[in-house]
């Protein structure tokens, strides 16, 4: 990683930038905050921390006016103020980018930059705007393409936006909710850069992440949560990631070595159960995601995907599950080649689907949570028994979904989005285990789960290929492929630049092999 | 000193959405009131012959229950739509074109009595979904949107049924020269003026609210509407989910048409819509997504339509009529929006 930074000193005599006294708020049935204090100095980049449903996103959206709370302060430069609204918190400087953006995906880059905003010209034209957001650009040295759709960007690019949308507004502390869980290391590398660079002018950044490392890396001082309440503010030059974990959860946390199998597990099949065989896969843009790949998944086996994001990889989750069709090649099933499949015929064959947009595609926000738990056994006994859909079963299976996810539900009739992010993935993550009894294939799986969660979800994967499944698990932490994977195939640019057996692995091979080196002479297992 | 300020809940409960509303409701009353009084009427009075007339007299009642069946179904079209995340503005237009398929096979089919009536039925429906079939394929196969085409069609709805009427099947030699010969076939009625349209309209309003909720399409359906994305990854029909329920809303508009016809006003004739079908949309909106809940609205709004008749005859402009109306829909967005809010006190 970078140069640690040098340790943090609270200035002394300077007035906290925010301080929040006394939090509370409740959901029905849920304490959300609960005597919660957090204090954020000038100049600082103060992380939250905390487990699944802590309170954090609940915590900053009383910060920005999206929630009022039902007890405590927000004091502002010593003010005590409250805001009834984002736009009043945002006038008062407080501005936050949320762990689901909320951009107009039709809209440019410029117009969302000056969507609702006072400062926006009365008359402008299309030109006008966007010579305005290039300069606003310019100043706080944010790469965006003004004149670009939201939907032609990439993630990395959507979140750059919608910091700049919050830095144009003047905002002298800047939230962000889980702003590299869908990042590169590298787009990771280039946000940490833009928040010490805006925090040097005596601004603040409040950061909530379920990475340890990055947190230790980036932030001054760490508030963890844990159940709604504070469970401490430490210095993190004090910190260590155990320490961390140990303040979340309340006791330690032992992640557990998961490459050996344990007697008794399937082994691995001689013959593939899914097969992709020179396959070349169109994006939405109608370019080229994938270049003529050949990929085999055994049963019983981890196939890792190893890659930078956005060198094909949804593409290739949504080929091998049936979201997307193939240009060329063949997909065999079982040695039977698929010729027109859709998604709900890969799921009646047993293969599950862990999207990496699960909350855009894999969840419907606004209906309840029974409704989304059920979303991929809707069709079957005991939900529908002869076309008739019976609520009392849903129910049931959302409850045993729920507890199998370890996510307390007070309501199951209530949206599943307010549920917190983290508690939404883990039961899209229960949800498609259960019906992956020949494949699952798993994106980014632990993005936006806290470091238990993590933990359990892996080690439910080692089980489900023990138990005879093949698992595609796409990932870009290399700890977590070389722990879990059998073999570890390198996407670039929608090419396998080959595929590693586990044992043999060399990780600076797969480095290369990551930034497009092709695999070397030692014999390739399948390419 | 304590100090009061607004706070949003992110959902209304029950009680705060039921209460909002009946305040709007009479908010909007004594408004109207308010502004009758100026006008130099008796609002109490007036108010007073508008229950009496309308609740009190099995008249009136009658009335309400003539009026609040094609207000049923074209709500119920709307809402149908809305549940996949389309809206049909064209209503209207399917209206006229069920009433013109009906009045075509009463007035030209070969059919006697109960056979009449089963084919007009037929045909209304048939003309409704024909009125919303080139939308509905325009949105699922190049995504054009429906609010413009359907309510493009609805003019043409409305010239073609003024055409016939006044030209190609008017009764020669009748009276007004305005409207097709009676037809034959009548749907009986069960209570006074009220025909079995009534019932008709209720069970298919039920029976729709239990297609949603407890069938596996009802199910696809909600789930598509809710997020088109997630019948992709599910792999759902979701283009022919879409086609078939702006059909079945396209339908059910027709069918009021052909009720009216048939139940009510016997011949074919312009503006036979009275504008249930935006109407119909009016009543959407108060009932919220929810099939059952249209019964209710559509209820009343056949009594803000009914009160306006009857202030009408107390000497009452139209306009008039619908501000009032105008008034209490407005007001009822308002205290949807309001019963978010609840007041808190925090002492300082
Ligand atoms: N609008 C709401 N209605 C009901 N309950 C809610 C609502 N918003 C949040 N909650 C509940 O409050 C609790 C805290 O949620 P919050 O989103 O703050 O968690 P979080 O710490 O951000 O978790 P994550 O790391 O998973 O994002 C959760 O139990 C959640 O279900
Ligand atoms: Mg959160």
């Amino acid at each position: 990683m970078t140069e640690p930074s040098p340790r943090y000193v609270v200035p002394t005599g300077a007035a906290p930038l925010v301080q929040l006294k006394g939090i509370a708020k409740y959901f029905p049935g849920v304490i959300a905050n609960q005597d919660v204090d957090l204090e954020v100095m000038p100049g600082e980049i103060h992380a939250l921390l905390g487990e699944n449903g802590a309170g954090k996103s609940t915590l900053m959206n009383i910060l920005t006016g999206i929630y009022q709370p039902d007890a405590g302060e927000i004091i502002i430069d010593g003010y005590a103020c409250q805001f009834a609204s984002p736009v009043q918190a945002i006038a008062a400087g407080i501005g936050m980018v949320h762990q689901h953006f909320k951009l107009v995906n039709a809209f440019t880059v410029a117009e969302n930059i000056h969507l609702g905003w006072s400062e926006t010209p009365r008359r402008a034209s299309a030109p006008v705007l966007e010579e305005r957001t290039a300069a606003l650009a310019q100043k706080f040295n944010l790469q965006v393409k003004p004149s670009a759709r939201i939907t032609e960007l990439s993630t990395g690019e959507q979140q750059r936006v919608e910091i700049l949308r919050v830095l144009a507004r003047k905002a002298r502390v800047l939230i962000l909710d889980e702003p590299t869980a869908v990042l590169t290391p590298a787009e990771a590398r280039e946000l940490f850069k833009a928040l010490r660079n805006f925090v040097s002018t005596g601004n603040a950044v409040i950061f909530i992440s379920h990475k340890l490392d990055e947190v230790l890396e980036i932030s001054d001082r760490v508030t963890i949560l844990r159940g709604g309440r504070k469970a401490g503010t430490e210095f993190a030059a004090d910190c260590t990631p155990a320490k961390l974990a140990r303040l979340m959860v309340g006791r330690d946390i032992v992640l557990a070595d998961m490459r050996a199998r344990p007697p008794g597990a399937a082994a691995v099949s001689s013959s593939p159960v899914l097969r992709l065989r020179d396959v070349s896969v169109l994006n939405d843009n109608g370019h080229t995601a994938l270049h003529g790949i050949s990929l085999d998944v055994r049963a019983g086996e981890i196939l890792g995907i190893a890659g930078v994001a956005g060198n094909g990889q949804r593409e290739l989750s949504q080929v091998l599950t049936g979201t997307r069709q193939a240009a060329t090649g063949v997909i065999e099933i079982d040695g039977h080649a698929i010729a027109h499949a859709n998604a709900a015929d890969f799921v009646r064959r047993g293969i599950g689907h862990i999207p990496e947009d699960r909350l855009q595609s894999g969840l419907a926000p606004g209906l309840s949570i029974t409704a989304n738990a059920v979303m991929r056994e809707y069709g079957k006994p005991p939900v529908t028994v002869g076309g008739l859909f019976r609520p009392g079963a849903a129910k049931t299976l959302a409850r045993s979904i729920a507890s199998a996810a370890e996510v307390v539900i007070p309501d199951f009739a209530m949206p599943i989005r307010n549920l917190s992010g983290g508690n939404q993935q883990r039961l899209v993550a229960r949800r498609e285990m259960r019906i992956a009894s020949k494949i699952l294939v798993a994106a980014y799986p632990s993005r936006g789960l806290d470091v238990g969660a993590i933990n359990i979800m892996l080690r439910y994967i080692v089980d489900l290929r023990n138990a005879g499944a093949g698992i595609v698990l796409i990932s870009e932490e290399l700890e977590e492929l070389l722990n879990l994977s059998d073999r570890i195939a390198v996407l670039y640019e929608g090419r396998i630049m080959g595929v590693l057996d586990n044992d043999r692995v060399d990780i600076d091979e797969i480095g290369l092999m990551m930034g497009g080196r092709l695999r070397g002479e030692k014999g390739a297992a399948h390419g | 000193m304590a100090d009061f300020r607004l706070q949003r809940l992110p959902s209304a409960t029950p009680a705060a959405a039921l209460g909002a509303r009946i305040l709007a409701i009479a908010l909007a009353l004594i408004i109207a009131g308010v502004i009758l009084a100026f006008v130099g009427k008796n609002p109490l009075a007036l108010g007073l012959q508008v229950v009496t007339s309308s609740l009190g007299s099995s008249f009136g009642l009658e009335d309400l229950g003539l009026l609040v069946i094609p207000l049923i179904l074209t709500g119920l079209s709307v809402t149908v739509a809305q549940q996949i995340g389309a809206w049909n503005i064209g209503a209207e237009g399917q209206f006229y074109a069920g009433a013109f398929a009906a009045s075509a096979v009463g007035l030209f089919a070969p059919l006697s009595g109960g056979w009449s009536l089963v084919g007009m039925g037929v045909a209304g429906a048939f003309g409704g979904l024909v009125w919303i079939l080139i939308p509905a394929l325009a949105r699922a196969y190049a995504n054009v949107n429906e609010l413009i085409t359907t309510l493009l069609l609805n003019f043409v709805a409305i010239l073609l049924v003024y055409y016939v009427s006044t030209d190609a099947w008017r009764e020669r030699g009748g009276v007004a020269n305005s409207a097709t010969p009676r037809i034959k076939a009548e749907i009986p009625e069960f209570w006074g003026l009220v025909h079995w349209g009534l019932p008709i309209a209720v069970l298919l309003a039920l029976a729709m609210a239990g297609l949603l909720a407890f069938t596996r399409w009802g199910y696809e359906v909600r789930l598509i509407g809710s997020n088109p994305a997630a019948g992709k990854y599910l792999g759902i029909a979701a283009r022919r989910h879409l086609i078939t329920v702006m059909l079945l809303s396209g339908a059910i508009a027709g069918l009021a048409g052909m009720l009216e016809i048939a139940g009510s006003v016997h011949r074919l004739q312009g503006g036979i819509s009275n504008n249930y079908g935006y109407l119909g949309i009016m009543v959407a909106v108060l009932a919220r997504g929810s099939s059952i809940g249209v019964i209710f609205a559509a209820a009343l709004m056949a009594f803000i339509l009914n009160s306006g008749i009857i202030l009408q005859t107390q000497g009452l402009t139209t306009s008039t009529v619908l501000a009032i109306t105008g008034l209490i829909l407005f007001l009822t967005a308002i205290g949807d929006e309001l019963s978010h809010y609840r007041v808190v006190r925090d002492k300082s």
